[in-house]
């Protein structure tokens, strides 16, 4: 030990001046700076971005219900009858489609968007012109085992869809024109850049939100922490959807989840009620589809905080609903 | 032409890449042409002393016997024209190394050489004893670690990195972007992995790979159990080397990497790795190896005057891999750390674990981590499932498929969803519900089990519902989803204990 220190000192001695520990010092320095320059250059943050803007869209009714025993024909009669897919995807446009797959589950387990529906809102798009559709999610569950094991990532592929995976650094700081809970949340930039918006949730029993329905599953396109959006939910998800505006909303109701939601697991909790709704407005298709499934509206959070600010459609009363069974 | 030194060069740089791929490819779906654990199963080493150790036969033995086999004819061509790791020391030699081996009488390779006959010696005690360390030393087992745990996760995260970088500060979002996602969904793997402490298995690596600057092959010569033990099988290769009129140049002295050439021209059968530099090195081309034939004497040994290794260096060296060996007397009766599902009882499990890192490798959550000490000496390396980095997906039971050893249970995905890893616990002080009446469960939402092992009671707080769970312990699984998504900070509100 002696004699390394020895060495050691003897070393210094011999090598290094005053003047050339100063040198080093600052060279140091220098490169500390330069690195920093580096990495705040390559570094970019992510990008303020105000809320999406809605395409203005009319359609034939506020919302179509449609039932039949092929979610495949539901889907493609419900847009048909909404005034079709034309009106809502223009030629070369980039379409989002956002199913609900976020559990490690089998579509007969219900607890992901039935493949079927997807598939045919992604044909739809196609032959209504769109240049390129986006399917995607932020799973709870690992991403590759739910994109294969919800039966999506097959059937979207099929019909010509991207489906990827969503990346975690390439988010856009949400920026509200009024004082929100969910300023500065990191969401998906492919959510947010894209032409038009289809929301596809799946509709099943959810533990703290009562139900799962289009304005939770819209959390699909949140990064970060996402489990502290369920403190004051209600007016969280209503500020999210209002981030987002959902161009189109289809719930679907094919098989739906009524107990132990929202992961589910259990056959014996599924029922079929093979309906598929559209609608253009968020708040009526949750509204409308939380009575489809017999639970009061006013109990699910992010109803009662849409129709206490009066976001959209909030009386399924005066709406123009056109029930159809295949 | 140096036919068969190309030849050579050929066979290391594919076999070098046959074991980069498999390791790449032990991921999510599982696809890859080769089963992971194939490799492992070739090496005798581990593969017999593990057995040895249990006291059981492990399917897949007779793969390590062919090896034996084939170094009964061939003699130790698995170090020299086989193992990655040779072939990384190899390289790595050209680089540092230059053109001066150290060249050493026949008295000092003798002693240098006699090394690594001790630590087979000292793993065959053990073994013997019912412990296993072979995993401490062995070659393949160490470079699948650093492949497993450094390499890959580097230079995937170096990719991902540059991509990323590139993309949001030029803004191309277009095909480039594109052409990202298609290698992250297939090249890349979706996340990338990290694993704790795994600087310190790269640092060994490095050691050895910067050893070769002083001597060609150090670690092959001195310390490798693998070489000691194929180099005791290859006493009696079929397979030799052979000078008809040898000039005593000494020219293939001066070239032999494994320092197996004598001063006298002859050769120790045990340390050459058949690199057939000498085939080449010889002006006359007096050196060639062919089939032994009829009963030739044997060379005599170098003469040993002097020990090769002191009786107290062999004890302290026996002391030193104690520490890996012995157990605590009594287990607790827990275990240590969350162990992967289908881990066989800790005791077992600690034997019959190689430490190949294959486990971690594959969790697709990037859970399983590297424990280093948690579980005392016997312990380092061996798999722990951290639910702050990952948890346990509820229906993979991909762990268990590419443990070569069994170490890890291979389970059906119905036995898998009912094997338990321990317990999850709710701290009320802390959890947002108990402590702060807000709206939250997360831990129940997530829980993957099929009518929930996390049950809710409800109260009203200033005219809202705040739901408040609680575990039921019969039915959680102890994946750990629940600490994974919990977003109280920096203490998860629910944390997981080990099993039994």
């Amino acid at each position: 030990m002696e004699k390394l220190l020895y060495n050691l000192e003897s070393f210094l001695r011999r090598h290094i001046t005053r003047g050339g520990f100063l040198r080093i010092c600052l060279g140091a320095i220098l490169v500390f700076i330069a690195e920093n320059k580096f990495l705040k250059f390559a570094f970019a943050k992510s990008k303020k971005f105000p809320p999406r803007q809605k395409k203005d869209i009319k359609v034939d009714h506020d919302l179509i219900s449609v039932s039949g025993k092929d979610p495949y024909q539901n889907t493609v009669k419900a847009i048909a009858a909404l005034g079709g897919m034309s009106r809502f995807v223009n030629k070369g446009d980039v379409v989002v489609v956002k199913p609900n797959m976020a559990w490690d589950r089998n579509p007969a387990q219900a607890a992901n968007t039935d493949p079927q529906v997807v598939a045919a809102l992604v044909e739809l798009c196609y032959k209504a012109g769109a240049k390129r559709v986006n399917v995607f999610d932020v799973p709870c569950n690992d991403a590759r085992r739910v994109y294969v094991n919800s039966g999506i990532e097959k059937a979207a592929k099929e019909k010509g869809a991207k489906v990827f995976f969503a990346d975690h650094w390439n988010v856009v700081k949400a920026q509200f024109p009024y004082k929100s809970p969910m300023e500065n949340w990191p969401i998906i930039r492919d959510a947010v850049v894209c032409d038009t918006f289809i929301n596809v949730p799946v509709l099943k029993d959810h533990s703290l939100a009562g139900l799962t329905l289009s304005m939770k599953n819209l959390m699909g396109v949140c990064s970060g922490t996402r489990g502290l959006i369920h403190m004051d939910i209600g007016r969280k998800l209503v500020d999210l959807t209002d981030y987002i505006k959902p161009e189109l909303t289809v719930i679907d109701a094919t098989r739906v989840l009524t107990k132990n939601g929202p992961s589910g697991g259990n056959l014996e909790d599924v029922i079929n009620l093979d309906t598929v709704i559209a609608s253009q407005d968020a708040t009526l298709a949750d509204y409308y589809a939380a009575q489809l499934v017999k639970r009061d509206p006013q109990t699910i959070p992010n109803i009662k905080e849409a129709v206490n600010r009066g976001y959209g459609i909030t009386d399924p009363a005066k709406a123009d609903i056109l029930t159809v069974a295949l | 032409m140096r036919k068969l030194i190309i030849l050579r060069k050929f066979f290391q740089l594919v076999f070098l890449g046959l074991f980069i791929y498999i390791l790449w490819s032990t991921t999510y779906p599982l696809k890859g042409a080769i089963s992971p654990q194939f490799i492992f199963k070739l090496d005798p080493l581990i593969f017999f002393f593990t057995a040895l150790s249990r006291r059981v036969l492990m399917p897949g033995f007779i793969f390590s016997s062919v090896m034996v086999l084939l170094s009964a004819i061939f003699g130790r061509f698995f170090c020299g024209w086989i193992c990655p790791l040779g072939t990384l020391i190899d390289a790595g030699g050209k680089i540092l190394h230059r053109n001066q081996k150290m060249l050493q009488s026949d008295k000092q390779n003798k002693k240098l050489s006699s090394v690594k006959f001790y630590f087979l010696g000292v793993i065959f005690v053990f073994a013997v004893f019912g412990f296993q360390v072979a995993w401490v030393l062995d070659p393949i087992v160490m470079l699948a670690r650093v492949i497993s745990l450094n390499i890959i996760p580097g230079t995937t995260w170096a990719l991902e990195k540059t991509f990323m970088v590139l993309i949001q500060r030029f803004d191309l979002y277009g095909p480039v972007y594109d052409f990202y996602r298609d290698l992250r969904g297939s090249l890349l793997g979706v996340d990338v992995h990290f694993f704790s402490n795994s600087l310190t298995t790269f640092i060994v690596f490095l050691l050895i790979i910067l050893a070769t600057a002083f001597m060609s092959r150090l670690w092959c010569r001195m310390l490798c159990p693998l070489g000691a033990l194929y180099g005791l099988i290859s006493k009696f290769a079929f397979l030799e080397r052979q000078i008809v009129e040898c000039k005593g140049c000494g020219h293939c002295r001066d070239d032999c990497r494994m320092g197996a050439i004598k001063e006298d021209e002859d050769y120790v059968k045990g340390e050459c790795i058949l690199c057939m530099d000498c085939v080449y090195s010889c002006p006359t081309r007096a050196t060639k190896f062919s089939w032994r034939t009829g009963s030739k004497q044997m060379a005599p040994d170098v003469v040993e005057s002097e020990k090769g290794i002191t009786r107290s260096e062999f004890l302290f060296l026996l002391g030193g891999l104690s520490l890996f060996g012995f157990k605590q007397k009594q287990l607790p009766a827990q275990r240590p750390v969350i162990r992967p599902p289908g881990a066989l009882k800790e005791e077992v499990f600690l034997d019959a674990c190689v430490r190949c890192g294959n486990c971690m490798k594959v969790c697709v959550t990037n859970g399983l981590q590297p424990v280093m000490l948690e579980s005392g000496w016997q312990g380092v390396w061996t798999p722990q499932l951290v639910p702050e980095v990952g948890y346990c997906e509820y229906n993979c039971t991909l762990c268990g498929n590419v443990c070569p050893t069994g170490a890890i249970a291979r389970l059906d995905e119905e036995k898998k969803r009912r094997t338990k890893l321990g317990t999850a616990k709710i701290d009320r002080s802390i959890c947002l519900a108990w402590a702060y009446n807000k709206e939250c469960i997360v831990c129940e939402e997530h829980c993957p089990v099929a009518d929930k092992a996390i049950k809710t009671q409800t109260s009203i707080h200033e005219g809202k519902v705040i739901h408040k769970p609680y575990v039921d312990e019969s039915k959680c699984v102890g994946c750990g989803i629940c600490q994974n998504k919990c977003p109280v900070r920096p203490k998860r509100a629910i944390r997981v204990l080990p099993a039994k």
